[in-house]
């Protein structure tokens, strides 16, 4: 258990981070992953999609360049006041909701595409939340998540354990499988200086 | 919201159905209210059009 494993201190950090969280975050997550990352899914502009933690809207505002309205929760009102200022508190473009992403608000086969980043480091149980995504998904509908990758340095892997859940390749693969997804597939991506420092899984909800 | 929200929405906790009761509306946007699940009771508030959709156990503490 990682110190921003628990709800309470993740929803304390980020009502003192999400005032620089925008300036801080290019580093390790920029426009140009950001646009690979939408590159594996297939988004059509009346496609259904929710982003789950949203934040501040740095991914709710890639797929904009995509579809024309996006369906977006997170459990932090202080990330969400940046997101506000960003697309207007009012949809369209972007339905807002305050939610858990272990215990989504939404109907059973609900979206196209269920779409998170940088959210499930902070998820105590990130298989249940997964297979919520899975259950909101329509049959054959895809899941797109972004995560910090497992470092191979063993003092930055240290590091990795103290603060969040990290994961490598095999066990998000785990994960995605056991909360029912198939064409399970993942893919790396980071600055320059730093190439694989995400790890992004995409999966499909079995027809 | 927009009303026709509902359709999608549930309770996070038992997926029923949610019911909007004491709705306030500007234009056609619904501004305030309470999402109502029809099975377990739970409430849900609906502030300055944000449906509040955390379980009762991660919302902020409440003013006394």
């Amino acid at each position: 258990m990682g110190v921003l494993e628990n709800k309470a201190r993740a929803r304390l950090f980020y009502k003192y981070l999400s005032t620089v969280y925008d300036r801080i975050n290019p580093f390790i997550w920029n426009e140009r992953m950001r646009e690979e990352a939408l590159e594996l899914l297939e988004l059509e502009p009346d496609s259904t999609v929710l982003d789950v933690g949203c934040g501040t809207g740095f991914a709710t505002e890639g797929l904009l360049e995509h579809v024309d309205e996006v369906y977006a929760l997170d459990q932090s009102e202080h990330q969400l006041e940046q997101a506000y200022a960003k697309f207007g508190k009012r949809a369209p473009p972007v339905q807002f909701h305050r939610g858990d992403a272990e215990r989504l608000p939404f109907a059973t086969d609900t979206f196209d595409v269920v779409w998170s980043s940088g959210s499930i480091e902070y998820w105590p149980n990130p298989i249940l939340a997964l297979r919520e995504f899975r259950r909101v998904l329509k049959p054959g509908g895809q899941v797109l998540v972004v995560g910090p990758n497992y470092p191979d340095n063993p003092i930055a892997q240290r590091l990795a354990d103290a603060m969040m859940l990290f994961y490598d390749e095999y066990e998000a693969d785990r994960m995605f499988k056991r909360a029912g997804f198939e064409d399970v597939r993942h893919a790396f991506m980071g600055p320059e200086y730093e190439p694989e420092v995400a790890i992004t899984t995409i999966g499909r909800a079995p027809e | 919201m927009k009303e026709s929200l509902l359709e999608i929405l549930c309770c996070p906790l038992d997926k029923h159905d949610l019911e909007l009761e004491d709705a306030e509306y500007e234009d056609d946007e619904v501004v305030g209210g309470t999402l109502v699940c029809t099975e377990c009771g739970e409430r849900y508030p609906i502030e300055d059009g944000i449906p509040n959709l955390l379980p009762p156990d991660m919302r902020e503490e409440s003013p006394a």
